[in-house]
């Protein structure tokens, strides 16, 4: 052993023996047992309480600088427009906006822990409904009554949306569009058939499809999009039983397996033979790549699928609206909205205001169509939408419906969505087993009720 | 001062580590969504783990999970261990074969997956080409199939994993013990029961731990390919843990959820490792 090594090994060797010495100096009340019955003190009930799960209170300092703006439009063509959006504003304004896309499945479970952070996110898309109230209860969304004092053109009915139930405006309105059968005009024209305007007709359409060895029916509600499946739901609940029963129903107050529901499912029933094979295993996305290439005739969708799509075949789109079964409901389409909300606790609230203003301005909601597939429509009524055939069919239908509805989330909540989801999916794959399915929903839905 | 290097560690322990799993056992007990305060429910959420036929699906999940996937892991990793263990040309790369899967990450591993399951995938165009096309299946689509469609994977991975432990375990042996045993005439089975297994117990307890630990964390892989689905048919505690969490924002019961994992996991281990070390004294 040389030199250097013995003297470490020796004052390694003399600090090991010197160890337990030094600590009874440094804090001669410190015994092995005194300290573990510390630890006990510290982690009884009453500490337990505090810390994590509290959200800090109190006014926030204003500060200069970009406002972050939180957005789940992940689909190219939709981030390319809020993008878009954001150059407009620094533009106009002169003080920057960054945007942060997430995907929309990490955006929904992550939005309790940005809004209850110390410092969140100033902005976020998203859409009107139950979450939102909830949060604006807790107070931790942005009062925006200001800028709905620049928006006295729009419809009242987009007013009520945006409010949180207790007379508070929490949401800005910025589009909205429609869902309806979707299909490509040239393969329909090659295949020899025409949109059916009837329940009966559907079928029929349906039977010629499946005679010409095409799936007639897509769905895609597997992958990450089970949500899908909500469409065909909503859409036969609104047209058997009517709006009015519809919110009801997903607002807790009637029961999923009530009779009334039953219909909705024996009606759906005599579809399923023709829904495509794949339909529980393919996302809305692959759903709509076999929608484009034929493997599919149609597709009961909302409009935000052509985002993903390639833009030449936009042009080649058609849709027909989903057939009235009962003349003596009241027609009602869902036509869900989206737009913009802000937090409370934003340290740039006369920017996050400015922004409310300029997104809901004619201009900019003309900005955002123009960089998107061009297939929402805006919601200040000045703004012009993309003028396409198809975007003015969708607009007339959307104001021809007595009611509008906005989606199953949207309508109940996202906690309610899982529930529907195996439900349908499971409706989809085992028809015969509907009373099971039903017992199974509402008792799912219960629990997410009395939470 | 040189008290610093031990109180420093356990004050951050306690902090990002005990702290935290205090708070889940306080918030089993509670009724919560993640941003209004918690109400105290008692034994509430534990009663309600009863009635629930979700958790029950999902504790019969979690049980075949475990001894698919620990069982085949375990056989098979000390399989592809005795078969990889002696120096021959090549060895190397079929060792570092088997261990790949073990580097990737798991998300990318079940997207990996995922297109072989598609169904126009690998797995059913390769069914086609060998006329099984009756065996076709939506595989993760279908509630039959996705728990197994998943588990597959989820082993992939684990057993490179679990040979590797294995081969370290191996090569501890000192070969003086197989000499002895070949001197008195064992053969190869006999070598197996009275030397190798006896001389792993301690790689035994590690693999042990690792494979349960391990199942009742599978998570990433099938919330990736499946979220549970269909139907809740592929549904883990975990998954369901995680859905009650951030789908349905009850953090109370997933809580009571998460303390339930901890008392299977920890139950497991302990009980084993007392075993072992009873046996050792003995």
């Amino acid at each position: 052993m040389d030199n250097a090594v013995l003297s470490h090994w020796v004052t390694t060797e003399e600090t090991r023996r010197a160890l337990p010495d030094l600590a009874r100096r440094a804090a001669p009340w410190l015994t092995r047992r005194r300290f573990l019955a510390g630890m006990g003190v510290a982690g009884s009930a009453a500490a337990l309480a505090g810390c994590a799960t509290s959200a800090s209170s109190g006014p926030v300092t204003q500060s200069a600088g970009a406002i972050s703006i939180q957005s789940n439009l992940s689909a190219p063509q939709a981030k390319a427009s809020i993008e878009a959006l954001a150059k407009g504003f620094s533009a106009q304004h002169g003080s920057p906006a960054t945007v942060n896309t997430i995907a929309s499945e990490t955006f929904r479970t992550q939005l309790p822990s940005y809004l209850t952070s110390n410092q969140p996110p100033d902005l976020y898309t998203w859409y009107p409904g139950s979450l939102l109230n909830g949060y604006a209860k807790k107070g931790l969304l942005l009062d925006v009554d200001e800028a709905w004092q620049t928006m006295a053109n729009y419809p009242a009915a987009f007013r009520t949306l945006s409010g949180d139930g207790a007379g508070k405006l929490i949401f800005v309105p910025t589009s909205y569009y429609w869902w309806g059968f979707f299909y490509r005009k040239s393969n329909f024209a090659k295949w020899g058939v025409t949109a059916p305007t009837s329940w009966s007709g559907l079928l029929e359409l349906c039977r010629a499809l499946q005679a010409k060895g095409v799936a007639p029916i897509g769905l895609g509600a597997g992958g990450n999009t089970p949500w899908v499946a909500s469409s065909w739901f909503d859409y036969l609940n609104i047209r058997i039983n009517g709006a009015q029963y519809h919110r009801q129903l997903l607002a807790g107050q009637s029961r999923f397996d009530d009779p009334r529901v039953a219909k909705v499912f024996e009606q759906w029933r005599t579809a399923l033979p023709y829904f495509d094979q794949q339909g529980t295993a393919l996302s809305f996305q692959e759903a709509t790549t076999s929608l484009l290439q034929g493997r599919t005739g149609m597709m009961l969708i909302g409009t935000f699928f052509a985002d993903a799509a390639p833009k030449d075949t936009i042009p080649d789109l058609d849709f027909f609206q989903f057939p009235v079964l009962d003349a003596s409901v009241p027609l009602a389409e869902e036509g869900p909205t989206d737009g913009f909300f802000a937090s409370s606790r934003t340290a740039h609230r006369a920017d996050v205001l400015a922004w409310l203003k300029y997104v809901a301005t004619a201009p900019a909601q003309e900005l955002y169509i123009q960089n998107s597939s061009g297939t929402v429509l805006p919601t200040n009524p000045d703004a012009r939408d993309s003028g396409t055939p198809l975007v003015a069919k969708g607009r007339a239908m959307l104001a021809a419906a007595k009611e509008v509805t906005q989606f199953f989330n949207r309508d109940s909540s996202d906690a309610l969505q899982p529930t529907a989801d195996a439900a349908l999916v499971r409706f989809i794959q085992k028809p015969t087993e509907l009373s099971s399915i039903l017992t199974g929903w509402q008792a799912a839905a219960e629990k997410v009720f009395a939470s | 001062m040189l008290l610093v290097f031990v109180l420093v560690p356990l004050a951050v322990e306690a902090f990002w580590v005990f702290w935290p799993a205090l708070q889940g056992f306080y918030l089993a007990l509670t009724d919560w969504d993640g941003v209004s305060a918690p109400r105290w429910v008692g034994l509430g959420n534990f009663a309600e783990l009863f009635g629930d036929p979700i958790f029950r699906t999902s504790v019969l999940n979690t049980a075949i999970w475990l001894v698919l996937f620990g069982g085949v892991s375990a056989a098979g990793g000390l399989g592809l261990a005795l078969l990889l263990l002696r120096e021959r040309r090549g060895v190397g790369f079929y060792r570092a074969a088997l261990f790949t899967p073990v580097v990737f990450s798991l998300v990318a591993t079940a997207l990996m997956w995922q297109v072989i399951y598609q169904p126009d995938g690998l797995a059913n165009r390769l069914l086609g080409a060998l006329g099984l096309t009756g065996w076709q299946h939506a595989w993760l689509a279908n509630s039959s199939t996705a728990l197994y469609a998943v588990l597959l994977p989820a082993l992939w991975r684990q057993l490179g994993y679990v040979m590797v432990l294995y081969l370290a375990g191996l090569n501890g042996i000192d070969p003086v013990l197989y000499e002895a045993a070949t001197l008195d005439g064992a053969n190869r089975v006999q070598q197996f029961r009275n030397v190798t297994w006896p001389q792993l117990r301690s790689v035994n307890a590690v693999v042990l731990s690792v494979i349960v630990i391990d199942s009742l964390r599978s998570f990433d892989v099938v919330w990736a390919m499946t979220k549970g689905g269909p139907y809740h048919s592929s549904e883990l505690l975990s998954t369901y843990m995680y859905a009650t969490a951030f789908q349905s924002l009850r953090l109370g019961y997933a809580s009571a959820l998460a303390v339930v994992i901890f008392v299977l996991a920890f139950g497991v281990i302990v009980t084993y490792l007392v075993r072992a070390f009873r046996e050792e004294a003995s």
